[in-house]
């Protein structure tokens, strides 16, 4: 999310160095997370000298970067009661998880920038 | 944010002492084998509901547990909240940089509030009415 936050707010190309200082994430570990992210395609890459990551495209949800990244959100483990069909507590773990998710879908990595760019804290736009 | 083990444990053991409750004190034995539980797991949750103003412990033979309020009173997302602890996602970190600052209060606080108003109302009675049919989803 932060790696996301951060590059809506890059004019051109950003290499991991500097997405790894303005986010405090190592770059070994931002390596590991671009790869689901661009196999999503909420990122992608170029190479050679001015290269980097961009953002993949626009309309990016909150939603799209974690089920990418974290996959769908589950609240609670629910194999067993699924297959009695009788855990009355399994529509406790729906609301849960269907309030997170509609939420995250709400929100979108462009507004988080905005409020990013107020800061003074984007990366150049 | 994931449920553990406590707070899915601690919901079943309420919705079973409500839909129980016309027998009187329910013993931690009887439910563990109802809902295929650990007893001793659900000891130590009937302990933390019982600290937590949920349930009332009846001591000797014919004992266990009976809720402290009516089922119309007990709110889930206040049994959730003392069972896991905070069922929230805003965390503040030491040191917090201005995304992670920007992702705290514009995306995980929101969050939390949206969450909070989806349990808004939702009751132990209402859980335990439900038909099990109409949560599939």
């Amino acid at each position: 999310m932060q790696t996301l936050v951060y590059l809506a707010t890059c004019k051109e190309n950003c290499s991991i160095r500097k997405i790894s200082e303005a986010t405090g994430i190592s770059s070994g570990y931002l390596e590991q997370l671009m790869i689901p992210l661009r196999r999503a395609g909420l990122v992608e890459a170029d190479r050679g000298v001015l290269g980097g990551y961009r953002l993949g495209r626009t309309g990016i949800t909150c939603h799209d970067v974690l089920s990418a990244s974290e996959g769908d959100f589950r609240p609670a483990p629910c194999k067993e009661c699924q297959k009695n069909g009788m855990c009355k507590t399994h529509q406790i773990w729906s609301l849960l998880q269907s309030a997170v998710i509609d939420f995250s879908k709400e929100v979108l990595i462009e507004e988080l920038a905005i409020h990013l760019v107020e800061r003074g804290a984007g990366g150049g736009i | 944010m994931k449920i553990s083990t406590r707070g899915r444990y601690g919901l079943r053991l309420l919705v079973d002492i409500c839909e129980h409750a016309g027998d009187g004190p329910i013993a931690l034995s009887v439910v563990a084998r109802r809902q295929k539980l650990s007893e001793k797991y659900l000891q130590q949750v009937a302990l933390l509901l019982t600290r937590g103003g949920f349930l009332n412990s009846v001591k000797g033979s014919g004992g266990g547990y009976l809720l402290k309020e009516n089922p119309e009173k007990i709110k889930i997302y206040e049994v959730l909240d003392l069972l896991e602890g905070s069922i929230t996602f805003e965390a503040e970190s030491e040191g917090e940089n201005a995304i992670e600052q920007v992702l705290r209060l514009h995306f995980y606080r929101p969050l939390d509030e949206q969450v909070a108003r989806a349990f808004e109302g939702l009751t132990l009675a209402e859980v335990t009415q439900a038909a099990w049919f109409t949560y599939m989803i």
